[in-house]
């Protein structure tokens, strides 16, 4: 070996060394950015099938989420922008879905709504029919045929002629009124005389300008 | 030409036929609604029997009674008279039994009717009606002015119910009732 080379020597190690740590530290970055694409790529599979899993669920109801946590989850889903084709596929049929049972829900709250207003109002209503109620129910519980007449009398005097005619309900199945055959005010009031019971409630009043009723609807108890 | 006729007979006997089908579907809830109502009417003849019989009613109060009885009834039915007395049963038109029972020759008069029932369901015949019969026990006792029973008896009798129906406009309102009238009271058994 030449001195030359001796003297060298040692500056050829360093140049080796450099080279060695450069091409590794190379080779080592390049490997990191894999594994973070690696990562990356998993990651969104996992979101991809959390959200097929997720949709699923929603389309075949087997979800315990409520309509609202549905619809948020569904949102969330759609930020993805997942390019996948089933996915797609499942927002479309599962957004169908939630809309439909929203407006079902829509229609049951404002059936429900309608109901309580209509149960408030008949309520009032027959508050404020009680008197006519009461009026009925004293001719039927009179003990006499005069007291009962006089109680007659009185409660001829709330219609507008004796003849207004009285309709029965006698059932009000399937929404809407089965009758029994029509009878007068007069009539009517000598038959809870005859019977002496009274098994109805006023359900409606029609009355004319002096306040007199003209229609009488009363529903068998 | 001929092909044309059938078929406008054919149109018109569908129509013809649809409100009697809309009536067969009657619901169990209707159904039992209209049970309930031709059964009310037999009660409600039951305490008008009562009225119109009792010594104690006013005259005036017997005629008006009598005259919404009546109303119950079919034009023409007849009502069965029984007797212990005799065997045979005498049949009178519906005013002249209530005439007959307020003028009956006792000073006081009971009569108490009890297990008011179908015997026959009402049944939708093809005119649309729907016919049953209902049975009822009456019990009669009949008492002299010093408040001596000397009469008495238990009668079975069938009641024929006919139950159609019908439609009236009221306040401009057309309103669907059920027209209860009730047909013959047959006496069935009279026993003391």
């Amino acid at each position: 070996m030449s001195k030359k080379f001796l003297t060298r020597f040692p500056q050829f190690l360093l140049v080796v060394f450099v080279v060695s740590i450069t091409m590794g530290g190379l080779s080592s970055c390049k490997s990191n950015k894999k594994l973070a694409r690696d990562k990356a790529a998993a990651a969104y599979a996992a979101k991809v099938q959390q959200a097929k899993t997720d949709l699923t669920a929603m389309l075949n109801g087997t979800t315990q989420w409520t309509l609202d946590e549905q619809l948020k989850r569904l949102d969330v889903i759609k930020s993805y922008n997942i390019d996948d084709q089933e996915v797609k596929d499942l927002i479309v049929k599962v957004e169908n879905k939630l809309d439909a049972a929203k407006a079902e829900t829509a229609r049951k709250a404002e059936e429900k709504r309608l109901r309580e207003a209509e149960a408030a109002k008949k309520q009032a209503e027959q508050a404020r029919f009680a008197n006519i109620d009461r009026n009925l129910e004293n001719i039927a519980r009179s003990n006499s045929y005069d007291e009962a007449n006089q109680k007659i009398a009185a409660a001829l005097r709330l219609f507008a002629t004796p003849d207004v005619p009285v309709l029965i309900i006698i059932s009000q199945a399937e929404g809407f009124n089965d009758y029994d055959r029509p009878t007068t005010a007069s009539k009517f009031l000598n038959y809870l005389k005859d019977q002496k019971a009274y098994r109805y409630r006023v359900e409606s009043v029609k009355k004319d300008e002096n306040g007199k009723i003209t229609e009488l609807e009363l529903l068998k108890k | 030409m001929k092909n044309l006729i059938y078929s406008i007979l054919f149109v018109l006997g569908i129509f013809m036929v649809l409100p009697v089908s809309a009536q067969d579907n009657l619901s169990p809830d209707r159904k039992q609604a209209v049970d309930s109502l031709a059964l009310e009417k037999v009660r409600d003849l039951s305490k008008y029997i009562t009225i119109i019989g009792s010594k104690g009613t006013p005259w005036s109060e017997a005629n008006r009674v009598i005259d919404r009885a009546e109303e119950l009834f079919m034009q023409g039915s007849e009502i069965g008279v029984s007797s212990l007395l005799r065997p045979k049963i005498a049949y009178y038109g519906v005013r002249q039994y209530f005439e007959r029972l307020m003028r009956l020759n006792y000073n006081k008069v009971e009569i108490e009717w009890y297990k008011i029932d179908y015997v026959s369901d009402l049944q939708r015949q093809p005119d649309g009606t729907f016919v049953g019969v209902i049975t009822v026990f009456q019990k009669f006792k009949g008492y002299d002015k010093e408040g001596r029973l000397i009469y008495q008896d238990t009668t079975k009798k069938d009641i024929t119910v006919y139950v159609k129906r019908k439609e009236t406009q009221i306040g401009g309102r057309l309103i669907g009732f059920w027209d209860v009238l009730l047909g013959d009271i047959r006496v069935k058994e009279t026993s003391k």
